[in-house]
C-alpha cells in the first residue's frame, strides 16, 4: 500500500503549494509519478490476492509457478471454497451446507443468520422446482424453530412461503427471491463466512486500492487541474481540463 | 406464518421423520465402517445450526452412540470416523450446556484430549474444536493450572503450529483461570509472553489472546505490572488493536485495556487513552450484534465508580446516545439490560448527568422496562432509577413520587425473583426520600404494606433493602406518615427487627427507629409503646454488639431520645446504667473508648443531651454519671485526637461544671 501514501503526501504538497487551483501538465505529472517506486513483489502480493480472494484456484496456481509469489492461504481450500458457492449458485444448497461443515463445522454453528439464510434458500429451490408439499414440511420442520428463535428470521420466513400463494410468480410481490440474485446473494455470503473462518480477509485489497485512488483523485479536484485516470480499466491519463 | 399443511399431514410427517432418524441411531452402530462413516456424517449435518435437532437426538442417547464410536475409531486409528464423531460431539456441545453435559457423562472429554496428539492434522483440528466448545460453557471441568504437567500441556497448547489449538489453550485459560494464585501461576509459567506474541498472529488468535490476556490481569496489579513492564511492545499491541478492522478485535482490546487500568493505578490513566476508550465503545454500540451487546457492559465498566469517567463520557454526549438506543423497538434483552445499566453508571455521581437524562424525558423509557417481561431488564431498570432519583433537585421537585413510576415500582416488590425485588427496594428507598409532596403515593398504592411485609422476608437482603425503603420513607416525614408507618410495622415486629441475627438488618433497623424518633417531641413516645420493648432491645442489642455501625445507629436513638422530656432522659439513663448495677461494663464506656471517632461523637452527644443545664433532672443525672466512672472517662477526652469528639467533650465537661456538685 505504500504506493498510495506515496501518491498522496505528494498530492498534500500541491495542496500545501496551491492557494488558487493550479495547473499540472501531463509531462509534469509523469515525471513526478516515474520518481514514485513500485516493488515488483507487492505487486505480484495484490494479484495473488486478488486471486485467491475471488477464487481463481487454477489460475493462482498458474502464477505461483510463474512467479514465484506464494499464496497466504492453502489453495486447496480454496477449491473447497468454490465449490460451496458452486453449489450454491446451481442451487444445491443441501450439498453446499455438507461442504462447509465438513471444511468447518464451527461456521453454520456459530452463525444463526448464515445458517438461515441457506435454509431459506434450500426452501426458496424445493418451491421453484413445485415441490409444495416438501417445501412445507421443510418450513415447518426445519424453518420454524429458527424463526421461533429471532423475529427477522421469522419475518424472512413469511416472505418465502408467501411464494407458494401465488400461481404466477411474476405477479408475486415477493418474486425477487425466486431471481438468480438470490442465489448470489447467498453464495457470497458463504463464501466470506468461509474466507472469515479461515482468518482470511473477506475482501481482496485491489478494489480497496482504486476506491483509494478515487478518493485522493476527488480531493485533489478541489484544488488543481491535472492528469486524471477516468477509466479504471485503461488506467489513461486524461489531459488537464484548463 | 401460516400453517397450510393439515395437521394429519404434519403428523405424518413428523413419523416419517422419527422413524429415518432412529434408522439412523441404527446405522452410527453398524460394523461396517463405510456405513458408520456415512451415519455419522449425516448426524453432524441434521444438528450443526440447528438446536432443536440437537434436543431431539439427544433424547434419543445419539451422544453415548457417538462418544461409543470414538473410542472404537481410536482403538483403530481411523482418522475419517475420529473426524466425523468429533465434529459431532462438538456440535451437540456448541452454544448448548444440555448437549456438553452429555458429552462429559458419555466420557468422551478424555477422548477427545487424546486427539490432539493424533500425528493427522485434520483429527487435531477437530479434536481441539470440539474440546474448545466445551470450554465456552461454565459446565466444562475446571482446569488445574496449578499442577505442573498441566500448566507444560497448556504451553504445548499455547505453542503450537495449529491455530485451532491455540484457541483452545485460550478457551482453557479463559475458562478456568479465576484465582489470583492460578492467575500468578500462569504469568510465572511464560504465558503472558507467548499470549502477547498471539497479539500478532491470525485474527481469531488476536481475540483468543486479548481475551486470557484480560483474564490473567483483571484484578491483580502484580500481573499488570508484569504484563507491562515484560516488554515495551505488549501495551502498545493491545492499544493498536483497539483500532483494528474487526469490531470484535476492537471490543476485546477495549476490554483489556479497561482491565488493566481498573486494575493498576498506575497505567493507561492519561486523558488521551480515557477519552478514547470512551469513544470507541459509544461508536461500539452501533454494532446491531454481539459485540454490540458487549460494549455496553464493557462500557459500564470503565465507568463504575468512576467520576472523571463519567464526566468524559457526559461531554461525549453519551447519555444522547444510549437513550437513541433505548428509543429503538424490540431490544434484544440482553442488549436492553446492557444499556440501562451503562446509564445508572453514568448518572451514579454527577448532577449534569442525571438532569441530562431527566431533560430527554428518558425516565419513560426506564418505566417502561421496569415491567418488561425479562427479570434482568426488569432488576436493571430498577437499578437505573434508583441512580437517577440520587438527584436531591429532582427529589425536591417531586419529580419521582408520580404514580407512573411508583406503580410500577410497587408492584415489582411482588416479583417472583429476588434480585428484581431487591433491585426494586433499592430505587423505592430514594424515590420515597422525596422532601416536598406527601408521601402519600406511596402509601396509597400499598407501598407500605409490602415494604412491611418484605421487612419480615426469610431472606436477610431482603429485609435489609425494605427496611433501608421504610427508613427513607421515615425521613423527615410528617406524624400522620410516621404513626401510618409505626402502626403498619408494630412494636413488636421492629423490636424483633432490632435483634435481628444479621448485624446489617440490625443496623438498618436501629437507623429506622432514629428517623422515627427525630423531630418533634411526640415521636419520641413511639419507643415507649408496648412497655417499652423497643427500648429495652435497643439497650440489649448495644450491650452485645461489637459493630462500631450499630453502636452509632443506636447510640443516636438514646441521644434522640435524651434529648426529650424527664421522663424520656430517665428512660434512656436507665439503660446507660442497666449493666453497671450489673457488674459488668457499660456499653457507653465501650463507645467512648472506640476507635471509631463517630461512635464517640454519637455517644457524647447522648450525654450532653442528658446534662444539659435546663432540665431539672440534670445534676442528680451528673452524679449517677460520675459514679458509674463515665464523667472522668470523658475528663480523659479533653485532647481527642478528633475535633467533633473534642469539642463535644468540652460542651459536656461545661455542663458537668454548671450542673454538677462543685466537685468536678
Amino acid at each position: 500500500m505504500s504506493l498510495f501514501w506515496i501518491v498522496i503526501r505528494q498530492l498534500a504538497e500541491i495542496e500545501a503549494m496551491a492557494t488558487s487551483k493550479k495547473v499540472i501538465t501531463k509531462e509534469e505529472w509523469e515525471k513526478k509519478l516515474k520518481d514514485v517506486k513500485i516493488r515488483k513483489e507487492d505487486m505480484n502480493k495484490l494479484v495473488m490476492n486478488f486471486l485467491v480472494t475471488e477464487g481463481y484456484v487454477d489460475a493462482a496456481e498458474k502464477f505461483r509457478l510463474e512467479s514465484g509469489t506464494e499464496p497466504d492461504i492453502d489453495l486447496a481450500t480454496i477449491t473447497d471454497r468454490m465449490a460451496v458457492k458452486k453449489a450454491v449458485q446451481s442451487g444445491n444448497v443441501e450439498d453446499a451446507i455438507e461442504k462447509v461443515n465438513d471444511l468447518n463445522p464451527e461456521i453454520l454453528d456459530t452463525n444463526p443468520q448464515l445458517f438461515f439464510h441457506l435454509q431459506q434458500q434450500r426452501l426458496i429451490e424445493l418451491i421453484r422446482n413445485g415441490k409444495v408439499e416438501e417445501a412445507l414440511e421443510f418450513a415447518q420442520e426445519e424453518l420454524a424453530p429458527r424463526g421461533e428463535e429471532n423475529q427477522s428470521f421469522l419475518e424472512e420466513l413469511e416472505k418465502t412461503v408467501a411464494l407458494l400463494a401465488f400461481e404466477d410468480v411474476s405477479n408475486c410481490p415477493v418474486g425477487e427471491l425466486l431471481d438468480i440474485s438470490q442465489r448470489l446473494k447467498t453464495a457470497s455470503e458463504v463464501n466470506a463466512a468461509i474466507l472469515t473462518s479461515q482468518s482470511h480477509e473477506k475482501d481482496p485489497k485491489l478494489p480497496s486500492l482504486l476506491k483509494m485512488l478515487i478518493w485522493a483523485q476527488n480531493q485533489l479536484d478541489e484544488k488543481a487541474a491535472y492528469p486524471r485516470i477516468n477509466d479504471l480499466s485503461t488506467a489513461k491519463l486524461e489531459d488537464p481540463d484548463v | 406464518m401460516p400453517t397450510p399443511a393439515s395437521s394429519s399431514a404434519s403428523a405424518s410427517a413428523s413419523s416419517s421423520h422419527r422413524r429415518a432418524s432412529s434408522d439412523l441411531m441404527v446405522r452410527i452402530g453398524s460394523a461396517d465402517s463405510e456405513i458408520k462413516l456415512r451415519a455419522l456424517r449425516e448426524l453432524k449435518n441434521q444438528i450443526i445450526g440447528n438446536r432443536t435437532k440437537k434436543l431431539f437426538f439427544l433424547k434419543l442417547g445419539a451422544v453415548p452412540a457417538v462418544s461409543c464410536a470414538l473410542v472404537q475409531a481410536q482403538a483403530q486409528a481411523q482418522a475419517d470416523l475420529l473426524v466425523q464423531s468429533a465434529a459431532a460431539l462438538g456440535s451437540f456441545a456448541c452454544g448448548f450446556d444440555a448437549g456438553v453435559r452429555a458429552v462429559l457423562d458419555s466420557g468422551a472429554f478424555a477422548n477427545l484430549v487424546a486427539l490432539l496428539s493424533f500425528p493427522d492434522d485434520k483429527v487435531v483440528d477437530a479434536g481441539a474444536r470440539s474440546l474448545r466448545m466445551i470450554y465456552q460453557s461454565k459446565l466444562a471441568p475446571k482446569y488445574d493450572f496449578l499442577q505442573e504437567k498441566n500448566m507444560e500441556f497448556l504451553l504445548s497448547l499455547l505453542n503450537s503450529e495449529n491455530e485451532t489449538v491455540t484457541g483452545l489453550g485460550a478457551s482453557i485459560i479463559i475458562h478456568s483461570c479465576e484465582t489470583v494464585v492460578e492467575q500468578k501461576a500462569l504469568c510465572y509459567a511464560g504465558v503472558l509472553k507467548k499470549l502477547t506474541s498471539l497479539l500478532e498472529g491470525s485474527p481469531s488468535q488476536k481475540d483468543a489472546s486479548l481475551e486470557s490476556l484480560a483474564t490473567i490481569i483483571k484484578k491483580n496489579p502484580e500481573a499488570a505490572s508484569k504484563f507491562v513492564s515484560e516488554s515495551r511492545r505488549a501495551l502498545n499491541s493491545v492499544i493498536d488493536l483497539s483500532k483494528d478492522r474487526n469490531p470484535r478485535t476492537r471490543l476485546l482490546a477495549c476490554m483489556c485495556l479497561i482491565v488493566i487500568r481498573n486494575t493498576s493505578p498506575y497505567y493507561l490513566q492519561d486523558i488521551g487513552i480515557k477519552t478514547k476508550l470512551v469513544y470507541l465503545l459509544l461508536e461500539l454500540l452501533d454494532d446491531p450484534g454481539q459485540v454490540g451487546e458487549e460494549a455496553s457492559y464493557a462500557f459500564s465498566s470503565l465507568l463504575a465508580q468512576k467520576e472523571d469517567l463519567q464526566k468524559l463520557a457526559f461531554e461525549a454526549n453519551a447519555i444522547d446516545k444510549l437513550h437513541n438506543h433505548l428509543k429503538k423497538h424490540s431490544l434484544q434483552p440482553r442488549r436492553y439490560q446492557g444499556i440501562l445499566l451503562a446509564l445508572a453508571e453514568l448518572c451514579s455521581k454527577l448532577e449534569s448527568c442525571r438532569s441530562r437524562f431527566l431533560s430527554l424525558e428518558a425516565l419513560n423509557l426506564v418505566t417502561d422496562a421496569l415491567s418488561h417481561e425479562v427479570a434482568d431488564v426488569r432488576t436493571a431498570a430498577c437499578i437505573c432509577l434508583r441512580s437517577v432519583s440520587r438527584s436531591i433537585k429532582s427529589l425536591s421537585a417531586g419529580r419521582f413520587m408520580k404514580e407512573m413510576i411508583v406503580i410500577p415500582l410497587v408492584q415489582l416488590l411482588h416479583d417472583p425473583s429476588t434480585s428484581v425485588q431487591v433491585a426494586a427496594l433499592g430505587a423505592v428507598s430514594n424515590v420515597v426520600v422525596d422532601f416536598t409532596t406527601a408521601k402519600s403515593t406511596f402509601l396509597q398504592c400499598g407501598g407500605l404494606k409490602l415494604l412491611v411485609q418484605l421487612s419480615k422476608s426469610m431472606d436477610p437482603i431482603l429485609r435489609l433493602n425494605a427496611l433501608w425503603g421504610l427508613r427513607n420513607l421515615m425521613f423527615l416525614a410528617d406524624n400522620t406518615c410516621k404513626e401510618g408507618i409505626f402502626l403498619e410495622l408494630t412494636a413488636p415486629s421492629l423490636s424483633s427487627l432490632i435483634c435481628d441475627p444479621e448485624p446489617f438488618v440490625q443496623e438498618q433497623a436501629l437507623a429506622l427507629v432514629r428517623n422515627l424518633v427525630d423531630g418533634c417531641l411526640d415521636s419520641i413516645e413511639y419507643v415507649f409503646a408496648e412497655d417499652g420493648i423497643i427500648l429495652d432491645a435497643i439497650g440489649m442489642q448495644l450491650q452485645s454488639t461489637s459493630k462500631a455501625e450499630i453502636g452509632i445507629q443506636g447510640m443516636y436513638v438514646l441521644s434522640n431520645i435524651a434529648s426529650g422530656k424527664e421522663i424520656h432522659k430517665e428512660a434512656v439513663m436507665h439503660q446507660l446504667l442497666l449493666q453497671v448495677n450489673n457488674g459488668t461494663q457499660a456499653f457507653i464506656l465501650k463507645f467512648l473508648q472506640s476507635n471509631d471517632s463517630q461512635l464517640r461523637t454519637a455517644a457524647i452527644w447522648t450525654i450532653i443531651n442528658l446534662t444539659l443545664p435546663s432540665s431539672p433532672g440534670a445534676s442528680s443525672r451528673v452524679v449517677k454519671l460520675r459514679n458509674a466512672g463515665i464523667v472522668s472517662q470523658i475528663k480523659t477526652m479533653v485532647n481527642d485526637p478528633c475535633v467533633d469528639v473534642k469539642l463535644r467533650v468540652r460542651t459536656a465537661l461545661g455542663q458537668f461544671m454548671t450542673v454538677g456538685d462543685g466537685s468536678t
